[in-house]
């Protein structure tokens, strides 16, 4: 069972990063359940079940950000315990939820532990080291495998039951209480945004955006075209006044 | 296609254009929740930056003001990536770069997520499960090919789209630059305020007790006054904390207390 769990979590491990990274989709279960099922040495099994939980996780998708139940790990496990277990991939699923929920959980912590690195890319770029900030960026890559391997190996390897003992380890406060600071955390990204790109008179398009979206549930589309919509009528009355200012010297060097 | 037959050296080549194709696989290696896909987003830039930008003091520049905050679809990354690389090309203004590259990523996310994950992948993936529910091995490939070849195409051809489109445009915008930043940033700025609106998740979980009625703060009260109300207080405290001069990371700190605690005792 050694190996079959190795190659299997080693599966884990590549989708994982296929998840967010490359993004072929070769993480979702309807590919990722025949796979399991060679590993395991009942393709059909496996084909089936991929099936099965390819519709369960249809429709769940990562919207702006927030995350759904780990998809890699609930199609992988889940098929593990359809074959190894003979259920129906339904009830399966039941069984693999913990450890999606568990692989989650280290991935929120993951984008949460990486806010304070964009900082040390921040120093990089002061000295323009683009390859140090190359290797910061695709760093990331191995924390996603080492998570996927390990969420993926316990179970496989020691049995859900006390695959599950180990998991209930990590506190679930902690977890939940750093995906609360996860949805808060884009606020630091604007703040730091409008602390370069705010003037007193923009402030008012500021408010604009907040309210069309907060009120009129209008999307991001709709409200680029009202911030569209706006700029264009300053641009042309400014340029009908004839009040254009003439640009600063040192703006263009190869001038048009 | 050559795009400016100036004598500079530094001219941006299809070779750049291929490998920001293939760095914007990357995008989102170092997802965070501070600035989500700005690492990324440098890494797919910086083979345009490196050949644009040579004096030292400029790359670093460029390099700093492309790990703001940046996120978008991961497929229609490299329209934006072909826009912002043919301003970057033409050292046009940082605050104008910056509003596009706003104004672009908010509306491309959206579009994104409709067309991509809520159609694309649904129709495809359906399509693979409907054979494999008959014991079709082909499922999973179908599935693969039919996913993959809109999701290669998008990917290339928005790449070239972008930058050919963002070198013509830039060609005749010839009047004042200041005129033009200022229009970018009315856009870039109202899109953050949706974004603001849209992408933070603040909300109180307290109830009060008045006269024996169980009342949620934040729904009976918060919201009556302004919904996204904390999301907004919230950004703007970061904001004057910025400008009081706290280093970002200290901030960060702040946020993962405040969560954690606010979580424990229940508050949030």
């Amino acid at each position: 069972m050694l190996q079959e769990a190795f190659l299997i979590a080693l599966w884990a491990g590549i989708t994982g990063i296929d998840q967010f990274n490359i993004l072929l989709h070769i993480h979702r279960p309807i590919i990722t359940g025949p796979v399991v099922g060679l590993i395991l040495g009942d393709f059909q099994t496996g084909l089936a079940a991929g099936a099965t939980l390819e519709l369960v996780w249809m429709g769940m998708a990562p919207l702006a950000g927030a995350q759904p139940p780990n998809v890699v790990i609930g199609g992988i496990v889940g098929t593990v315990f359809a074959i190894l277990s003979g259920q129906d991939p339904k009830t399966a699923v039941s069984v693999a939820v913990p450890f999606a929920v568990a692989a989650q959980g280290a991935i929120t912590l993951l984008f949460t532990a990486y806010s304070p690195l964009m900082h040390k890319a921040d120093e990089y770029a002061k000295e323009a080291r683009h390859k140090a900030t190359d290797m910061l960026n695709l760093s990331g890559m191995v924390a996603l495998f080492v998570f996927n391997f390990v969420v993926a190996f316990l179970p496989v390897y020691f049995g859900a039951d006390a695959a599950k003992a180990m998991v209930d380890v990590i506190p679930a406060t902690l977890l939940d209480g750093l995906s609360v600071a996860g949805g808060m955390m884009p606020a630091l990204g604007f703040a730091m945004l409008l602390s370069i790109m705010l003037k007193k008179e923009y402030v008012a398009f500021l408010l604009v955006g907040f309210v069309v979206v907060t009120y009129f549930d209008l999307t991001l589309v709709g409200t680029a075209i009202i911030g569209a919509a706006i700029a264009l009528y300053d641009y042309y009355s400014n340029n009908s006044n004839g009040n254009n200012q003439t640009p600063k010297k040192e703006a263009k060097t190869n001038g048009i | 296609m050559a795009s400016n037959n100036q004598q500079e050296q530094g001219e941006i080549t299809k070779t750049e254009l291929w490998k920001m194709i293939f760095r914007s696989l990357f995008l989102q290696s170092s997802f965070n929740y501070e600035r989500m896909q700005a690492g990324g987003w440098l890494y797919s830039l910086m083979p345009a930056l490196k050949k644009v930008h040579k004096k030292k003091d400029e790359l670093s520049a460029a390099m700093k003001r492309h790990l703001e905050f940046f996120n978008t679809h991961p497929f229609l990354i490299t329209p934006v990536l072909g826009i912002i690389a043919a301003m970057e090309e033409k050292k046009e203004d940082p605050q104008m770069i910056r509003s596009i590259k706003v104004a672009l990523m908010g509306p491309l996310g959206g579009i994104g997520d409709a067309l991509l994950w809520m159609t694309l992948l649904p129709i495809t993936a359906g399509i693979g499960v409907s054979l494999a529910k008959q014991g079709n091995a082909s499922g999973p490939i179908v599935f693969f090919l039919l996913f993959n070849a809109v999701h290669l195409v998008l990917r290339v051809g928005g790449m070239f789209y972008g930058y050919y489109t963002g070198v013509q445009a830039l060609k005749k915008l010839k009047a004042g630059a200041k005129a033009i930043s200022r229009a970018a940033s009315i856009l870039g700025v109202t899109v953050i305020g949706g974004l603001i609106a849209s992408y933070i998740s603040l909300s109180l979980k307290l109830n009060i007790n008045v006269e024996g009625n169980k009342i949620n703060v934040q729904k009976e009260v918060l919201d009556k006054i302004l919904p996204n109300m904390l999301p907004l207080a919230y950004t703007l405290l970061l904001y004057y904390l910025i400008k009081k001069g706290y280093s970002p990371l200290k901030l960060v700190g702040i946020t993962v207390c405040i969560g954690v605690i606010g979580k424990y005792i229940g508050l949030l």
